[in-house]
């Protein structure tokens, strides 16, 4: 985390470097990576220097995915609004140094903003990724790209969409959306405005908050992480600022349902048919106590070993279930604890029978042989920023209070 | 840092206040419909003090909330159901407010600030529209206006220089409101589960912080200024750091400015502390 004052700021002749200048070397990064901070100013017109700032200058890892046939693995960075490429057997146990990536996506062309959810398709030789709050667009890259380029094909999605499932037998990715409680299925080379084939939503399906999704083409099932946040449909709207049909008077004929309220679930993981539509009971649901799952992120599943995998980020674990666990179930393994170096964990991915474990509460994403359980050790860390920086913990912040008392900036995600 | 399901926070969360005076941290779920109310010091997967969720309460998509400390109420601005609702501070469960604005006289629309000035007994609600005839700027109610009521002012057009906003802050030691005017564009493709109708299917939208526009804080009077007004005071520009600020805070004490940014996932404080002294009206 920098916290920088403005002497600081002079200090750098000129211009903040937002990105460590052998990655931008490296990795084809744009001057989209720069604050630039004239010598002069017109303070009176409020053209002033700030006094003080708290800017990550590091990528934040957030959603990722392993590509085995080229053995690659891939990140979303929501901080620095990019995507990074590594070699898959990239970091080590213990280099306190950044691991330097093949290539890094990133820059205004990209249309890579507040981005989550990653998917790479070999055959295709694509990477997706897939804006969560703010841009409401997947953005899909030929492998090669690299830098400040516009992407190769673009789709437009539900607001709030989070996690990408990607399902190349069936050629097809499902987007998990976090308001309408849903998950959509598009046809892989969707474009533009072309709609989901199918989606499933509503009260049966007992998603609440989703976020991580997995679409399992062996046992035909879409895994779904969900935080427990609820609202029923009457009190799903769109964004009336554009359309006064979209509001909850205009769709009920101005009568609103009093009676609709939101609520608090558990947090949960929900497995669904693969060709499951629309209000649909999910197979399976792994919820409660027992299961120890808290604000569950990212999930994937070893369909070979018949176990889910869950980013627990609520209490800085991963969990293993059996594939088939069903209720208030115990996991059968969880890596968590201090020698772990798990630590506000966003996405995981499986390969080769190693975990991966994307970090979003410091600089790393950590890699653990599959059957790792207890306060272990990860076998390798790939850092975006030399050891010991911290993260400003910040993922798009809209708002800001200041505690007197504390004195103290409170900024909430 | 505060986080975990017994938080009962959403990951969404648009909308933060501070009582000083109750040592309390309010935000919304927007997600869950609700209101969540922590002690000032919460830490870790800490549960609220005080949950405000039910049929009762009225709430929909709360997005944005302020406190009275002095009247010991809650605001929160709900976008949903386009309209503020008001509590008493202590609410808890499933409570009713004690006074709604909302309807066609109020100009409500997507709600995403509100703050009080419980010295001048003014609430502020900043709004914007897209559709015809629609406010893009700052209402100014009186204090204990409910019901459908027109705003008493309204702070709004081009030489405002606000084209959308978020969300505000008020000192009620001076009555000046902080505007974060985000000023990019954002034209959601979607309603809820389906493409917007009537977009063309070959247009490319936008990205939100790629628009070419520059946001800045302004500066208001909550009882001087009326109409399309310039602001009082101004943090923008290329120096500052700031390209789409959405929020905005104050530390009266040393005179300070904070807004986080979106497009640079950073906050930024600024030295003002002309803007805290009591009767300065010149512009600054």
């Amino acid at each position: 985390m920098l916290v920088a004052t403005t002497q600081a700021a002079e200090e750098t002749e000129g211009a903040m470097c937002m990105m460590p200048a052998s990655a931008r070397e490296t990795t084809g990064a744009s001057d989209g990576g720069q604050i630039a901070i004239p010598k002069s100013s017109n303070v009176e017109g409020g053209d002033l220097p700030p006094v003080r700032m708290v800017v990550d200058p590091y990528p934040s890892f957030n959603g990722v995915t392993v590509d085995t046939t080229n053995d690659l693995v891939m990140m979303s960075d929501t901080n620095r609004k990019s995507l990074v490429v590594y070699d898959r057997t990239a970091g080590s146990a213990t280099s306190k140094e950044a691991a330097v990536p093949r290539q890094q996506i990133m820059g205004p062309e990209t249309g890579v903003g507040f981005v989550a959810g990653v998917a790479m398709d070999p055959e295709h030789r694509e990477l997706f990724t897939v804006n969560n709050d703010v841009e409401d667009r997947l953005v899909v890259f030929d492998y090669d790209a690299r830098g400040n380029v516009k992407p190769k094909r673009l789709l437009y999605v539900p607001h709030q969409s989070w996690g990408i499932a990607f399902a190349p037998k069936r050629d097809v990715i499902a987007l998990s959306v976090q308001t309408p409680n849903m998950f959509v299925v598009f046809k892989r080379d969707a474009k533009k405005f072309d709609a989901p084939v199918r989606s499933v939503r509503g009260p049966k399906t007992q998603m609440a908050d989703p976020h991580g999704i997995y679409f399992d083409e062996t046992h035909n099932e879409v895994v779904v992480a969900n935080h427990g946040n609820f609202r029923p449909g009457e009190l799903i709207t769109s964004y009336t600022a554009y359309d006064a049909r979209e509001s909850r008077q205009e769709r009920s004929g101005g009568k609103l349902d009093e009676n609709a309220r939101g609520k608090f679930l558990p947090s949960s993981v929900t497995i669904f048919d693969g060709d499951a539509k629309g209000d649909v009971a999910p197979l399976r649901v792994i919820q409660g106590p027992l299961s120890q799952i808290d604000w569950p992120m990212g999930v994937a599943v070893d369909e070979e070993n018949n176990e889910i995998i869950v980013a627990n980020n609520g209490d800085n674990s991963i969990l293993v279930f059996n594939r088939t666990a069903n209720g208030d179930v115990p996991p059968k393994r969880v890596i968590r604890g201090a020698l772990t170096g798990v630590n506000g964990p966003m996405g995981v991915a499986l390969a080769k029978d190693e975990i991966y474990v994307a970090n979003f509460g410091d600089h790393t994403a950590l890699v653990f042989p599959r059957l790792a359980t207890g306060n272990v050790r990860p076998r390798r860390i790939i850092r975006n920023a030399p050891a010991g920086r911290e993260t400003s913990g910040f993922g798009n912040p809209y708002s800001v209070a200041y505690d007197t008392k504390r004195q103290e900036i409170l900024v909430p995600n | 840092m505060i986080q975990g399901q017994l938080t009962r926070l959403s990951r969404t969360t648009h909308g933060i206040a501070y009582d000083s005076t109750n040592d309390e941290i309010i935000a919304p779920n927007p997600l869950a419909a609700a209101v969540v109310i922590f002690r000032g010091g919460a830490i870790g997967e800490e549960a609220p003090v005080r949950t405000i969720q039910g049929a009762r309460t009225g709430l929909s998509r709360p997005e944005t909330v302020a406190v009275d400390e002095k009247n010991n109420e809650i605001v929160v601005g709900d976008p949903g159901d386009r309209r503020v609702l008001v509590y008493r501070r202590t609410a808890d469960g499933d409570a009713a407010p004690i006074r709604t604005i909302q309807g066609p006289k109020t100009k409500l629309l997507q709600i995403v600030g509100v703050a009080v000035d419980p010295v001048r007994d003014v609430l502020v609600v900043s709004t914007y529209s897209r559709l015809p005839g629609g406010v893009t700027g700052l209402l100014m109610f009186g204090r204990t206006d409910q019901g459908d009521v027109a705003p008493k002012r309204v702070i709004a057009g081009p030489k405002t220089g606000i084209t959308r906003l978020r969300q505000i802050a008020l000192d009620p030691e001076t009555g000046k409101i902080y505007v974060a005017a985000i000023n990019n564009e954002y034209l959601p493709p979607y309603d809820v589960d389906h493409p917007r109708r009537g977009l063309d299917p070959d247009v490319e939208l936008p990205s939100p912080w790629n628009t070419g526009s520059e946001g800045f804080i302004g500066v208001w009077d909550d009882t001087a200024d009326d109409g399309d007004v310039p602001p009082r005071g101004l943090v923008k520009g290329r120096s500052t750091g700031i390209v789409h600020p959405a929020g905005v805070t104050f530390n009266a004490r040393d005179g300070e400015v904070i807004a986080p940014d979106a497009v640079w996932n950073g906050l930024f404080t600024f030295l003002k502390p002309e803007l805290f002294k009591r009767g300065a009206t010149e512009h600054q």
